[in-house]
């Protein structure tokens, strides 16, 4: 924390901090519509693909009878993936005590909130009867890991958007102060609303921290859950490539690299478009390099698990999936996830030079674009050899490729995650302004003045 | 010594039907209460033979079948006392796939869905090849009861996985959780969709299918409860089913209808259950392709993965 | 898609070619005239018979029925010309190699007992001596009682003389078996006495339904028309036991017999969690009543 300025240095500086980060909320401009009409017409389009398919059935897919879960399952237990990053930077950092991660932990948030919303709704696309889907909870078994998954899930969402909200309330004052005029009357009140009349005062910040810190620690066994769960929907079967018990920690250190390649693309996106050079720092980037390398190890070392121990045994159905993925159908995308997606992008970022802004995330593109093949590798794979042989089906029962539907509404949930973070980005600032301030030395007391002009 | 009471009853529009000796469209109309005048509404009405015969409504009287939440109760809980088995003896088949047609007139298949399903194995490279019928092992650890999410596929205590496409939201976790690629899903609507709209649902035939539901073999759990053997054991052409109850320890093969002793039968032709070191306790049996009957000419080998 | 249709038309194409085929079943000339090696006697055509019912009856039918199962080619009665133009070595080929339908029977037969099959079948030639006569069942009429303390089935059988009425059925086996689920199973056969009576003690190891009771059925053999006597659920069995197959605490159960372990996880974790957020909101309605201050 920076030394106590004087009240005209503090309310300067609360000025400046205000103004700049809610350049995202009052910054309007051509880019800004085109983007929205980008997102919403292929969330459409997408959603077009899926009344296509409630109508004619999910045969409209590439699924079938031997691979019956394909791209939408894969996509799925990315969208968890990427979501895990909220638990580790807003909640695991900051009960470490590791305060540099402080302004991304919102970035992290809405990463979360889009990733798991999204996975909740794939997960309804892909069912065969999305018409009986409140049978899950009028029948649900406790004894099915989809149950468990859906519990977490909602849990999960639920206190990610607490998480978000919480550190939110004392902005939300600031902005219902200091927008009027500047934003449109609807989004004013929601401001408004949602503040709660927050007035700053000590016991309100000491229940805010208070919350803060339960949901912080209650998000450490719910977000290990929820990747943990959506592993042992694979690992709770008998079939080759997923019967292995470090499916939990292996997915949850996966998640970690997906995530955190994530927030550092959105970083340099807000960082770029908000002029935000000076809060989303190059040490951040630098800081989230060396966490991105340390969890990739971590990922990589649970790879090598993974696949040397079966790898040396080659048991009889357990060969035939390793051969596959080694040198058969699958090779060239194994390779390209193992060696482009986490080898060469571990030893780049050793590089100090490719932790800088720009390198570094387009490490992280890469890295992001290889976890979703690495899903996909997850899933089919495995699908596509049985114990025993595919006979008397077509040809095209005996090998799995998506179709466009597939693809189109694949492609919907990721312009819909988009969209969520953009509407996320567009209402509330992208970095907590008061704990930022704060930060910077500025007195609580100054939050609740009403500025001068 | 066949009961003469085979019936099969459909509920349309309240009115429940029963017809006796069901064998074509004439036999429904003689069984049933003689009255002359015709209303002219005409019911649809599935015969265990699962052809769709239409009936006039007023030739129909109220009979003892229950309706769809019965059907569903009733089929929950399973013949009282019974412990089905199945006993495929690999020496005898041939490739008929005379099983695999029964099977999908019964319960309305496309001709890609099996439930049975005729393989053509071979066990090691140097191994003789030989032909396996794979239905459902209805195994009595099953995986794929212990996944599914809403009680949907569940285990009846005469040994019978069954499934309920009244409740299957298909999520596609049995086909996942399944080792022995047992389940189907209606990938579109059903073969004969149309034809079959209005039909109630029979549980125990799976009858009629379900678009975006799974499907799988069901030991004919409709025609047990009528005192007749699975549509695939009746269809064998080559004696390679036994069928029977384990708890009265007798099996009758559906082609020469000899009853023997099933545990004789398994000890003496040292029987096998399919991947047993999985702990799925399979209750379909097989005796080893040894003297085979007939020889392999299958083309499609694969080897056992 | 397309090569599947193809080899559908294949096997079809196969499939209307076959009764073709079988009717000119060629035998390597070498095998042609081999002569049966086993001699034409009462001894060796009964065994034949044995063999025949327990391996052909089920497709062949019975001598001189035709009711041979409708397959494409038909298996032909054993008494038709078709069958009977065969040569002995033709016979032992097609017996020995199979085709079709026709299984092989080189492994499961031996070869004297195939030839043995074929003295069988030529009883019916109309060139030979018939040495088994199949003479028309007898009318014959089966009294039955099962003794449930004794657990002993005794049984009458008479015969109707030829002035039509009806004595006692010396020296006839009498074969008592147990109804199942889908057939009977026989018990055990017993030989009747010069009275015409005969006592079956049913073995110790024969499962009736829960109570033990066991419905039996008597029969005679096909040399006599009698209507079988069908004694329903005799005491006279073990009970059959009937396992819980719905077990409690297996992870395949239903709701109604969830492990506790599990259930009070399941609840316990998901409940704590929900209580926790039901906390948290309620500090949210608390900063908003600390705004009122």
């Amino acid at each position: 924390m920076n030394t106590i300025k004087s009240p005209e240095e503090s309310r300067k500086v609360l000025d400046t901090i205000f103004s700049d980060l809610t350049r995202s909320i009052t910054h309007k401009d051509e880019l800004t519509r085109f983007w929205f009409f980008i997102l919403i017409m292929f969330a459409g389009v997408g959603l077009w693909g899926w009344i296509i398919q409630i109508d004619q059935g999910l045969g409209v897919t590439g699924m079938r009878d031997y691979v019956s879960w394909g791209m939408y399952i894969a996509n799925f237990v990315f969208f968890v993936a990427i979501s895990l990053i909220g638990f580790l930077i807003s909640s695991a950092l900051h009960l470490l005590k590791i305060s540099w991660s402080k302004p991304i932990s919102r970035v992290a948030e809405q990463i979360a909130i889009a990733g798991v919303a999204l996975a909740g709704i794939i997960i309804v696309m892909d069912m065969g009867r999305p018409d009986r889907f409140l049978n899950v909870f009028l029948h649900g078994r406790f004894a099915s890991p989809i149950i468990w998954d859906v519990t977490v899930v909602t849990t999960y969402l639920t206190i990610s958007a607490l998480l978000f909200y919480l550190p939110l309330i004392p902005d939300l004052a600031l902005l219902r102060d200091r927008m009027t005029g500047k934003v449109p009357a609807w989004k004013l009140k929601i401001y408004t609303i949602l503040a709660l009349g927050w007035k700053g005062n000590p016991e309100q910040y000491k229940t805010v921290y208070h919350a803060m810190r339960i949901l912080m620690i209650l998000i450490i066994p719910v977000g290990l859950s929820i990747h943990t769960v959506t592993s042992w929907l694979f690992a709770a079967t008998l079939r080759s490539g997923w019967d292995t018990t470090i499916m939990g920690p292996y997915f949850v250190a996966g998640a970690f690299v997906a995530g955190a390649a994530a927030v550092v693309i959105l970083m340099y996106i807000y960082r770029l478009r908000y002029g935000l050079k000076n809060y989303f720092e190059d040490f951040h980037f630098d800081y989230m390099g060396k966490l991105l390398v340390f969890v990739s190890l971590v990922y990589l070392y649970f790879n090598i698990n993974e696949f040397l121990v079966p790898g040396y045994k080659m048991k009889t159905a357990e060969g035939v999936h390793l051969q596959n993925l080694f040198t058969g159908a699958f090779a060239s995308m194994f390779w390209l996830v193992q060696v482009a997606g986490l080898i060469i992008p571990i030893l780049l970022m050793l590089i100090k030079f490719f932790r800088k802004p720009l390198p570094l995330t387009i490490i992280s593109v890469v890295v992001l674009i290889a976890a979703w093949f690495k899903r996909y590798l997850i899933v089919i794979p495995t699908m596509e050899h049985p114990f025993l042989p595919v006979q008397n089906v077509p040809d095209y029962f005996k090998s799995y490729a998506p179709t466009s539907i597939e693809i189109m509404i694949t492609l919907f949930s990721v312009f819909a995650a988009l969209l969520i973070i953009t509407i996320l980005a567009k209402l509330f600032p992208v970095i907590t302004i008061w704990e930022y301030a704060e930060e910077k030395g500025v007195d609580k007391k100054y939050f609740s003045e009403q500025p001068k002009n | 010594m066949e009961r003469n009471t085979r019936r099969n009853f459909i509920r349309k529009l309240g009115a429940t039907v029963g017809a006796a000796g069901v064998v074509g469209g004439t036999s429904i109309l003689s069984s049933c209460n003689s009255v002359e005048t015709s209303s002219g509404d005409k019911i649809k009405l599935l015969t265990s033979s699962g052809e769709l015969v239409e009936v006039d409504k007023s030739q129909l009287t109220p009979a003892e079948m229950p309706n769809l939440s019965e059907n569903q109760k009733r089929g929950r809980e399973g013949l009282p006392g019974r412990s089905w088995v199945m006993v495929i003896d690999l020496s005898k088949c041939r490739n008929a796939r005379e099983c695999m047609k029964a099977c999908q007139n019964h319960h309305q298949l496309r001709p890609e869905q099996h439930h049975i399903n005729v393989l053509q194995m071979q066990d090691a490279e140097h191994t003789a090849p030989y032909y396996m019928p794979k239905p459902c092992q209805h195994c009595d650890n099953p995986p794929c009861t212990k996944v599914c999410p809403v009680n949907a596929t569940f285990k009846r205590n005469d040994g019978i996985v069954l499934i309920d496409n009244e409740r299957c939201i298909g999520c596609r976790f049995c086909i996942a959780a399944c080792p022995y690629s047992a389940r189907v899903f209606n990938w579109f609507e059903p073969r004969d969709a149309e034809k079959y709209k209005g039909v109630t649902y029979n549980i125990e035939a799976n009858v009629p299918q379900k678009k975006g539901t799974i499907s799988k073999c069901l030991f004919s759990a409709d025609r047990l409860r009528d005192g007749k053997l699975p549509s695939c054991v009746s269809a064998c052409p080559n004696g390679v089913y036994w069928f029977g109850d384990r708890n009265e320890d007798a099996v009758t093969n559906g082609t020469t209808k000899e009853t023997v002793s099933f545990s004789k039968l398994i000890k003496d032709n040292a029987a096998y259950t399919l991947m047993e070191e999985l702990g799925t306790k399979p209750r379909v049996y097989y005796l080893p392709p040894k003297d085979r009957a007939f020889p392999f000419e299958g083309d499609l080998i694969e080897h056992h993965s | 898609m397309k090569t599947k249709v193809n080899r559908l038309m294949i096997g079809i194409l196969m499939f209307l070619a076959l009764p073709g085929m079988g009717q000119d079943w060629q035998v390597p000339a070498d095998q042609l005239n081999i002569e049966n090696p086993s001699s034409y006697n009462l001894e060796n055509v009964k065994k034949g018979k044995d063999l025949y019912l327990q391996n052909c009856k089920s497709c062949h039918g019975d001598p001189g029925k035709n009711n041979h199962l409708p397959l494409v080619p038909p298996p032909p009665d054993i008494t038709s010309e078709q069958m009977q133009a065969n040569t002995d070595g033709g016979l032992f080929y097609k017996i020995t190699k199979g085709r079709g339908g026709m299984p092989q029977f080189e492994t499961t037969i031996s070869a004297d007992d195939r030839w043995r099959l074929i003295n069988f079948i030529r009883n019916y030639n109309s060139e030979k001596e018939q040495l088994l006569i199949d003479a028309p069942p007898v009318n014959a009429k089966i009294l039955a009682s099962v003794n449930e303390a004794e657990k002993k089935v005794e049984i009458l059988a008479e015969y109707e003389d030829k002035s039509g009425s009806y004595q006692q059925l010396e020296n006839a086996p009498v074969f008592i078996s147990a109804k199942k689920a889908f057939g009977n199973l026989l018990l055990g056969q017993a030989l009747t006495d010069k009275n015409g009576r005969s006592v079956f003690s049913v073995p110790e190891t024969v499962i009736g339904d829960e109570e033990g009771n066991v419905t039996i059925v008597v029969t005679l053999d096909e040399n006599y028309k009698a209507e079988q006597v069908v004694l329903e659920e005799a005491k006279v069995g073990k009970p059959k036991e009937v396992p819980q197959l719905i077990r409690k605490e297996v992870l395949w159960s239903t709701n109604e017999n969830v492990q506790i372990w599990l259930l009070l996880s399941y609840l316990g974790a998901a409940g704590a969690a929900w209580i926790a957020i039901g906390y948290v909101i309620f500090q949210l309605i608390k900063i908003k009543r600390f705004s009122k201050q």
